[in-house]
């Protein structure tokens, strides 16, 4: 994994938090009785941002086993460090980075990775453009319709898959939270220690060398 | 005054922010411009949009809830008062839904 580990965001003040829409208290309202030793609203903040903690920590570290363990650390973690937490930052946001630092962590112990991705070779397909910046041919075939028939297709899964286990990790890892999982890019970038730019061009890169391959797949005659 | 989109590699360029809603108004403008006169890039955005549509359905996955249950024992046996929960498939807001701002 090439993301260098951050710190947790400053907390500083608190700001008003909006009610939410199902009536339940707010992420605050639990945080302030778990920190007062509320070990229920703790397990209703666990319930409520358990999956999307899964889903970070098995696009991380690529393994469900490794996922649970990030995911055990993270809240005990969280849980630990709750006297911290002062509202500043949203809590899943901080969340986030606590449980992208211990997947981290744990992927540092298995193999030494670079700090930086800036010094990353990057060998992404994308269009191919004429020189005056017009689309060739070949990069505006319409395979868009077909998508729809041939979405169930084990050939078009096996295919989406050899595609995005393809892409550079960092690209992978920025497209699987935002375009599979849903988060946010403020929340991607909290986690991963991106700038929201930079997240927003690796997502925009990775989805042109997805659609490239995905064109490639639907060009061939279907098996 | 608002610059206009001459060439099919600007549009490639912002189509990202356009589809996220987040380009600022001028610059959708150009571009929705240019998309009217230029079909390959319609074409183009049409993959482009496909391509999260379907990877987000091959690729898409909940936590399994024998994850939520050793998780929940897990955390009973380090947190004073955790209460496990009687019915954790309560369901968050849930990864199988389309891509949002499409």
């Amino acid at each position: 994994m090439l993301y260098g580990r951050a710190p947790l965001p400053e907390i500083h003040e608190i700001t008003p938090e909006e009610p939410r829409a199902d009536g339940q208290p707010g992420d605050r309202e639990l945080v302030e009785k778990a920190q007062k030793g509320d070990g229920a609203a703790f397990a209703m903040l666990v319930e409520r941002h358990q999956r999307q903690l899964y889903r970070l920590a098995l696009r991380m570290t690529g393994s469900e086993a490794d996922a649970q363990e990030v995911l055990q650390e993270a809240f005990l973690n969280a849980y630990q460090k709750l006297p911290l937490f002062r509202g500043e930052a949203q809590f899943s946001s901080w969340l986030y980075r606590i449980a992208a630092n211990s997947a981290l962590m744990r992927l540092r112990r298995k193999r030494r990775a670079p700090d930086a991705l800036a010094d990353q070779p990057l060998e992404l397909a994308g269009p191919k453009f004429s020189a005056e910046g017009y689309l060739e041919p070949t990069s505006s075939s319409d395979w868009s319709q077909r998508a729809d028939e041939r979405m169930m297709s084990g050939q078009l899964g096996a295919a989406i898959n050899k595609a995005v286990d393809e892409l550079p990790e960092d690209y992978r890892t920025v497209f699987l939270l935002k375009d599979v999982d849903g988060l946010s890019n403020e929340d991607i970038a909290t986690a991963l220690d991106l700038t929201i730019p930079a997240v927003k061009s690796r997502l925009h890169r990775a989805r042109l060398a997805l659609r490239e391959k995905l064109g490639e797949f639907f060009d061939e005659p279907a098996k | 005054m608002t610059a206009e989109i001459h060439h099919c590699k600007e549009c490639v360029d912002l189509l990202g922010e356009y589809i996220e809603g987040t380009l600022p108004p001028d610059r959708a403008k150009a571009l929705e411009d240019h998309l009217s006169l230029c079909p390959p890039c319609i074409t183009f955005v049409r993959t482009y949009k496909a391509t999260r549509k379907l990877c987000h359905h091959a690729l898409v996955r909940d936590m399994p809830r024998e994850l939520m249950h050793s998780l929940s024992s897990f955390l009973a046996e380090r947190v004073p008062g955790f209460k496990r929960s009687e019915d954790e498939t309560v369901a968050a807001p849930a990864a199988d839904s389309e891509p949002k701002k499409v």
